[in-house]
C-alpha cells in the first residue's frame, strides 16, 4: 500500500503542475497531426501520391512499394521521438526528488515508518509509470495511426518506446542522483540535457581519441564514452533498426543501463546518509 | 536509561554539523528521558538545538555520537517509527494535495489501514476545527488551517508518541486552546507528548517536566512544578470596593505593587506577612484571599540563560561551537 500511494503521489503531483497534461498535449499534437495532415493513396502496394498540410508530395517512378515507405516513414518518426519523448520525459519528472527534499516536506515524509531506500524507489516506480503510460500513447498511437493508414504492421517500431523507455530510466537515475545530492530542479534537468548533447560527439570516440596527442586525453574521451550514457548511438541503431537494420548492439544498451543503475543506486546511498 | 518505563531515551548526544571547513556543535552530549505518558517541553533560545535533537530521536539526522531511543529502538530503523506522530516547525504539505488527500497519503504512508482511514479522517478533520475544509486544497489554506491539518497528520495512526515542533506557531488565541484542548485529550490517552516550543506560557499549561537546552547542552530540567518555586511574593486579595495605599505600605520598606482591587508584595518572611495582614485589618481593610505567586517559567528560562551566558562570558568557553549559524535548526 505504501509503494501504491507513492505512485498516486507521483501522478497527483504531475497532474497538478500540468507536466502530465503538458505531456499529453504535445503527444496528442503530435498525433493529430499525423491523423489529419498525412494521407496517403496506396494503390497495387505501392504508393501513388499522398499530401501533408494538403499539399501534395512528389513520388518518384511508379511508386516505391509502400512497406519501405513505412519503415523509412517510421524510421524518421522513431528519430524524433526518440529526442522529443526523452526531452519531455526528462522534463515531466526533473522536480521529483528536489520537490521531494523540501525543507518542510521531506519531514513529513521521512519520519513515517517507511525506509528512505523504500521512499526513493516508490517514487522512482511513480515517475516509470507515469513516463511509460505517456511513451505508450504517443509511440503506441504514432504506431496505430501509420499502420491504419497504410495497412502495413511494422512491429520493430513498437522497439522504440521500449528504448526511449530504457535511456530515460538511464537519465532517470542519474536526475535522482543530482536531485539527492543538489536539490535543484534546473540542475536536475539540465545535467541530463548536457550528458544527451555530448553523447553526440562520443559516438566518433575513437576518431577524437585517435586526434588526442596525450594518453591523459585519450583515456578521459574513451572513459566518458564508457561512462555515460550512449543516447546518440542507441538512437542511430533506434532509427537503422526500425528500417529494416540489424538489431541494436548490446554493449552501448548496457553500458547505457548500468549508468543509470549506478547513478540510482549512489541516489539512494546518498539519500539514506542524509541529514534532513 | 532504557528501561520499559522510558518512551524516549538521549544519552551523550552530540551533533555536528560541517559547513565547508566550519564545524557547527548543534548539540553536545545531551542527556534526557522521558517517561511513557509524560508532557515534556523543551525550551531553548533559537539555535539551542531543539530542532536538531527532534530530528535525531525521528531518524531525520544522524548523531555525531551518544545515543537515541525510542520505546527503546534506533529511530533510524523504519519499523521503530511506526505510531510515532511529529508536526515540524514550518512543515509543508504538498500544496496540490486537498486537506484529505494529504492525510490519507501520509496515513498510507504510516501504513494504516483504508478502512480506519475512512473513519479516521473526517474524526481528526472535526478534532482540529477543518470540518467542512478537508476538500480545498492546501495551497490554500491560511498557516493558522495548515498547523491544524499537521496536528491532524501527527495524529493520524493514533500514536503512542507525539513529537510537536511549535504546535501552536501561527495559530489564533482560540486555534491555541483548541490544540491544548486536543493535546490535553490526546495525553488522557496515554500518549507521551514531547513539545518543542518558544511559547513558555502553553509550555507550562500543558507540560509535566520540562529541560531547558543552551548552546546545546541541557542546562535545567524537571517539573514544572520544581522549576517554578514558590516565591516570597504573594497576592493579597481585597473585599469588594476596598483598596489599600500602597504608598503607605512602601514606606514601611515593603515591595508592593496594587491594582484591580489586590496587592501583590515580597516580604521577607512569614512573619513579615502577617504582620502586614494585621496592619491591613486594623485599617478595617476586608482581606478575601492572601496567595503565595511562584515564579513564571518565563522568569526561570530567562535567569538560566542570563546565568549561562555570565558564566560563559567570565569562562571563554569552547571555541569551536558555533550556534548563532544553526539558527533555526
Amino acid at each position: 500500500m505504501k509503494t501504491w500511494a507513492l505512485i498516486v503521489d507521483t501522478w497527483r503531483e504531475a497532474l497538478a503542475r500540468y507536466t502530465l497534461l503538458g505531456f499529453v498535449a504535445v503527444s496528442s499534437l503530435f498525433l493529430l497531426v499525423l491523423i489529419f495532415a498525412l494521407n496517403l493513396d496506396i494503390v497495387d502496394g505501392a504508393l501513388a501520391a499522398g499530401t501533408l498540410f494538403g499539399k501534395a508530395f512528389e513520388v518518384p517512378g511508379n511508386g516505391p512499394a509502400i512497406a519501405t515507405v513505412v519503415a523509412t516513414g517510421q524510421s524518421v518518426f522513431a528519430g524524433i521521438l526518440y529526442v522529443l519523448g526523452v526531452f519531455l520525459a526528462v522534463f515531466a519528472t526533473g522536480s521529483q526528488v528536489p520537490n521531494l527534499q523540501h525543507r518542510g516536506t521531506v519531514d513529513l515524509y521521512v519520519t513515517r515508518p517507511i525506509g528512505r531506500t523504500h521512499l526513493l524507489l516508490g517514487r522512482f516506480l511513480g515517475a516509470v509509470t507515469l513516463v511509460t503510460a505517456n511513451l505508450l500513447f504517443l509511440c503506441g498511437g504514432v504506431f496505430v495511426i501509420i499502420s491504419a493508414k497504410t495497412g502495413v504492421w511494422n512491429p520493430r517500431f513498437l522497439v522504440a518506446a521500449a528504448l526511449i523507455l530504457l535511456v530515460f530510466l538511464s537519465y532517470l537515475g542519474f536526475m535522482y542522483l543530482v536531485g539527492v545530492l543538489t536539490s535543484s530542479t534546473p540542475l536536475s534537468i539540465m545535467l541530463p540535457y548536457a550528458l544527451y548533447l555530448l553523447s553526440v560527439p562520443l559516438v566518433a570516440h575513437d576518431r577524437i581519441a585517435a586526434a588526442m596527442d596525450t594518453r591523459l586525453g585519450v583515456g578521459a574521451v574513451q572513459t566518458l564514452y564508457w561512462v555515460l550514457p550512449k543516447t546518440a548511438e542507441i538512437g542511430r541503431d533506434l532509427t537503422g533498426y526500425v528500417l529494416g537494420r540489424a538489431t541494436p548492439a548490446v554493449l552501448p544498451l548496457a553500458t547505457t543501463a548500468a549508468f543509470g543503475a549506478v547513478c540510482l543506486g549512489a541516489a539512494i546511498i546518498a539519500f539514506n546518509r542524509k541529514n534532513f | 536509561m532504557d528501561t520499559d518505563s522510558t518512551a524516549i531515551s538521549v544519552s551523550g548526544l552530540s551533533k555536528e554539523y560541517r559547513h565547508g571547513r566550519r564545524r557547527l556543535r548543534a548539540l553536545d552530549g545531551v542527556n534526557l528521558a522521558v517517561g511513557h505518558g509524560e508532557v515534556f517541553g523543551l525550551l531553548g533560545a533559537n539555535g539551542a538545538g531543539k530542532t536538531t535533537l527532534v530530528k535525531v530521536l525521528l531518524g531525520l539526522a544522524r548523531p555525531t555520537s551518544g545515543e537515541a531511543r525510542v520505546r527503546g529502538r534506533d529511530p533510524r530503523r523504519s519499523a521503530a517509527r511506526r505510531r510515532i506522530g511529529y508536526l515540524p516547525e514550518g512543515h509543508r504539505f504538498p500544496g496540490y494535495l486537498t486537506g484529505e488527500a494529504s492525510l490519507r497519503l501520509f496515513g498510507r504512508l504510516a501504513g494504516v489501514a483504508e478502512q480506519d482511514l475512512d473513519r479516521r479522517i473526517p474524526e481528526l478533520l472535526e478534532l482540529v476545527g477543518l470540518a467542512g475544509r478537508g476538500g480545498d486544497r492546501v495551497g490554500r489554506y491560511s498557516k493558522g488551517m495548515t498547523q491544524r491539518l499537521g496536528l491532524a497528520g501527527a495524529l493520524l495512526d493514533e500514536p503512542d508518541i507525539l513529537f510537536l515542533d511549535e504546535p501552536t506557531d501561527g495559530v489564533d488565541p482560540v486555534g491555541r486552546r483548541q490544540i491544548r484542548d486536543v493535546l490535553l485529550a490526546t495525553r488522557r490517552q496515554g500518549t507521551t507528548i514531547f513539545i518543542n516550543s518558544h511559547l513558555l506560557s502553553e509550555v507550562e499549561r500543558t507540560c509535566d517536566r520540562v529541560a531547558i537546552l543552551h548552546q546545546g547542552r541541557v542546562v535545567r530540567q524537571g517539573t514544572v512544578e520544581d522549576l517554578t518555586r514558590p516565591t516570597m511574593r504573594y497576592r493579597i486579595r481585597l473585599g469588594e470596593g476596598q483598596s489599600a495605599a500602597p504608598g503607605r505600605l512602601a514606606g514601611e520598606g515593603l515591595d508592593v505593587v496594587a491594582g484591580n482591587g489586590s496587592l501583590e508584595v515580597e516580604v521577607a518572611d512569614l512573619p513579615a506577612l502577617n504582620r502586614l495582614v494585621d496592619r491591613l485589618r486594623a485599617d478595617h481593610l476586608l482581606i478575601a484571599e492572601v496567595s503565595p505567586l511562584r515564579a513564571a517559567l518565563e522568569d526561570v528560562f530567562i535567569e538560566v540563560l542570563e546565568g549561562e551566558t555570565r558564566a560563559a562570558s567570565s569562562d571563554h568557553g569552547p571555541l569551536t561551537t558555533d550556534h548563532d549559524a544553526g539558527g533555526g535548526r
